[in-house]
């Protein structure tokens, strides 16, 4: 028998284990093995304190605890079939590219955040996410970048004290 | 006791709770949007207010929302949220044949009269809890903490093994920085960031609203509320004949209300639970052969329910510390904003705060009657936004609530990151509270765990030796049990199956 007929299709109700979940499952082990390998590096309690109060031991509980749970996951669709097709019909719906693009934009709007300051950073999200999710008034969506981050500046930095990075706005701050 | 209710309220505070119940209204209206999210767009604002103004505000959102949610499951055949999936059953079908101000206006008072009656439960029963869990020591807040975790996880919508592995990173997470018996720094990767922990409330914003803006993507383009077609008047003579239907029902509003109290106390039960189960009960016991009335009944029972556990919910969340759903647990995070610890302590420590959050309470849902009667018509008016402009909104907001709490970014890349984590673990039906519960508890169970331990020299049997801890492990045992004795059933079908 080939490794292929050995997974299950992503819906449940086949034969032995959960392809989707044996990856998060494969995921999750190595999540463990990483925190208990980092876990035995942490120094020990002093000796007068016993061995139940070193730092380790919580972690390495709780990998345990996570590793034995991780196991049954890849089953879990015998054990609670219609729950698992349930998940299922909702993570085959395929992701949209406007998703993937919307993750991205908003990661580099938080990388960018301390090179373009507070305000810069409002003002480009609230220009870009309409427009890439395809707004098409582009007075309104200009007059809503200008306003809206204005009200926040104004409300949060010269009202109630946040510290607003300038950034880009250097100049215009000082 | 009672004077200290109503003895924070001043100009500010009151305008703060009216402005809450108003906007927690207006958020569970838009569908995509939660009573939580709303709760988590104004914390930024808890860092700059007084504990009294933010943590009345903060109700009134909690009062409102749980009202807000029936708005679009009436409209627009779109539950605003999960307890709302019961009224639309009742609700739509009614807005269709042009009853919609009546079924709004059922579900609006209906709401308001459960919140109040979870209000008068929480009153009476807090302060009881609150002496009964301060014989908790060590052992027994081990054993308690366990098993709230454990009852979150377990009571997980899709999957229980799900729910367990999302409690057990929550609290691995929770174990990042110093060490709480020796300091010794755990998981810091040498920086000075990662030592002081990651907190709970970046955390929180980013796996709560975050998923919301990436999915508002994939659920919707801009939904369009239909018109009532009715003037103002109109739509007011319809509220004012609800009123008449719901004093009509007062039984029905009781036993709701206190089901939904009873259930909301519950940690990980949720609204939903609740108003499914007092609507079938309802349904048994209610026999009309008018269907209007019928009808009727199936909007007041789930929306009495529904609110009245918010009463219900905050009793675990202050009298114990253990937050029993995503609102309370953001809640419990405004409290430590403002330095107060809920447990069994915050009564007679924190008195005023306690007092001050049911004043607080009650003045929402005195707000919310007032709004429920001359206030659709302008609700009806206000949620027509498009989504494209308001998710940038959450966004900004997200980013200011995770800078403010210590002027850093490295809160803000933590909000982010676990966004994208909560998006894929809602995607692949792991349940994100437990995480976000155990990242919240984390610390207490640990301290409390490995106290328990020194006391009793390295024996792990003192939690069967105390009567209260081996109680809970008992429950908790009992629990499991049947979790397994399912999967055992499950399995013994599938193999008759075959």
């Amino acid at each position: 028998m080939s490794n292929e007929t050995n997974f299950a299709p992503e819906n449940s109700g086949a034969k032995f284990f959960h392809r989707k979940d044996l990856y998060l499952a494969l995921v999750l082990v190595a999540f463990g093995a990483f925190v208990y390998y980092e876990a035995g590096k942490f120094p020990p309690a002093p000796l007068v304190l016993g061995d139940t109060i070193n730092a380790d031991v919580f972690p390495k509980i709780l990998v345990v605890i996570l590793l034995f749970l991780t196991a049954i996951i890849p089953f879990e669709f015998k054990l609670t079939p219609q729950k698992v097709e349930k998940i299922d019909k909702e993570r085959n719906q395929k992701t949209l590219p406007i998703t993937w693009i919307t993750i991205f934009l908003l990661l580099t709007i938080v990388f960018l955040t301390d090179f373009l300051g507070a305000v810069l950073t409002m003002f480009v999200t609230c220009l870009l996410l309409p427009l890439v999710w395809g707004e098409k008034n582009y007075v309104a969506v200009a007059i809503y970048a200008l306003l809206f981050p204005g009200f926040v500046w104004f409300l949060f930095n010269q009202l109630l004290g946040l510290y607003f990075a300038p950034g880009l706005l250097e100049v215009f701050f000082k | 006791m009672i004077d200290l209710l109503f003895s924070n309220l001043n100009i500010l505070t009151i305008s703060l709770i009216f402005f809450g119940v108003a906007f927690g209204v207006l958020v569970s209206a838009i569908p995509g949007l939660t009573t939580t999210i709303g709760v988590v767009l104004l914390l930024p604002f808890s860092f700059y207010l007084d504990s009294a103004s933010s943590l009345g505000m903060l109700m009134g959102v909690f009062v409102g929302g749980m009202a807000g949610g029936a708005i679009p499951a009436i409209l627009i055949n779109i539950p605003g949220n999960p307890a709302s999936i019961v009224t639309n059953i009742n609700g739509y079908p009614l807005a269709q044949s042009g009853k919609g101000d009546f079924a709004l206006g059922l579900a609006m008072i209906s709401s308001t009269l459960g919140a109040l009656i979870g209000l008068i439960v929480l009153y009476l029963i807090s302060p009881e809890l609150s002496d009964f869990a301060l014989k908790f020591g060590a052992v027994e807040q081990c054993a308690l903490v366990l098993l709230g975790l454990s009852l979150v996880s377990a009571l997980s919508e899709k999957s229980v093994m799900k729910g367990y592995i999302s409690m057990c990173l929550g609290l691995m997470i929770a174990t990042i920085g110093l060490d709480p018996i020796t300091a010794t720094p755990r998981f810091n990767f040498g920086t000075v960031t990662m030592q002081q922990g990651i907190s709970f409330i970046p955390v929180m914003i980013g796996m709560f609203a975050l998923p919301t803006i990436i999915e508002s993507l994939i659920i919707t383009n801009d939904f369009k509320f239909p018109s009532l077609n009715k003037n103002y008047k109109e739509c007011l003579i319809g509220v004012y004949d609800a009123l008449k239907e719901v004093i009509q029902s007062k039984f029905n509003i009781v036993r709701s209300s206190i089901i939904g109290s009873i259930i909301g106390a519950v940690p990980g039960t949720g609204s939903a639970i609740a108003a499914t189960l007092s609507y079938q009960l309802t349904k048994k016991l209610e026999k009309s052969e008018d269907n209007d009335r019928m009808s009727s009944q199936g909007i007041i029972s789930p929306e009495a329910a529904n609110s009245s556990m918010s009463g219900g919910a905050l009793i675990p969340m202050l009298t114990l510390g253990i937050p029993g759903d995503p609102v309370t647990a953001v809640m419990l995070g405004a409290l430590t904003i403002h330095g107060l610890e809920p447990g069994p302590l915050m009564i007679s420590t924190f008195p005023e705060a306690y007092y001050g959050l049911l004043g607080s309470f009650a003045v929402s849902v005195f707000f919310l009657i007032i709004l429920t009667l001359i206030g659709i018509p302008f609700f009806l008016k206000a949620i027509r936004i498009k989504t494209k402009y308001l998710m940038p909104v959450i966004f900004v907001l997200c980013i200011i609530g995770s800078f403010a709490l210590r002027n850093s970014m490295f809160d803000v890349w933590i909000m982010i990151i676990f966004g994208v984590i909560a998006f894929y673990m809602r995607r692949n039906g792991y349940p994100i509270l437990p995480l976000i519960l155990a990242l919240i508890l984390g610390k207490i169970l640990e301290e409390q765990f490995r106290m328990s331990l020194i006391i009793s020299l390295g024996d792990p049997l003192i939690f069967f030796k105390k009567p209260i801890s081996l109680t809970l492990l008992i429950i908790l045992g009992c629990f499991l049990s049947y979790i397994f004795a399912k999967f055992v059933k499950n399995l013994m079908k599938e193999k008759k199956n075959v």
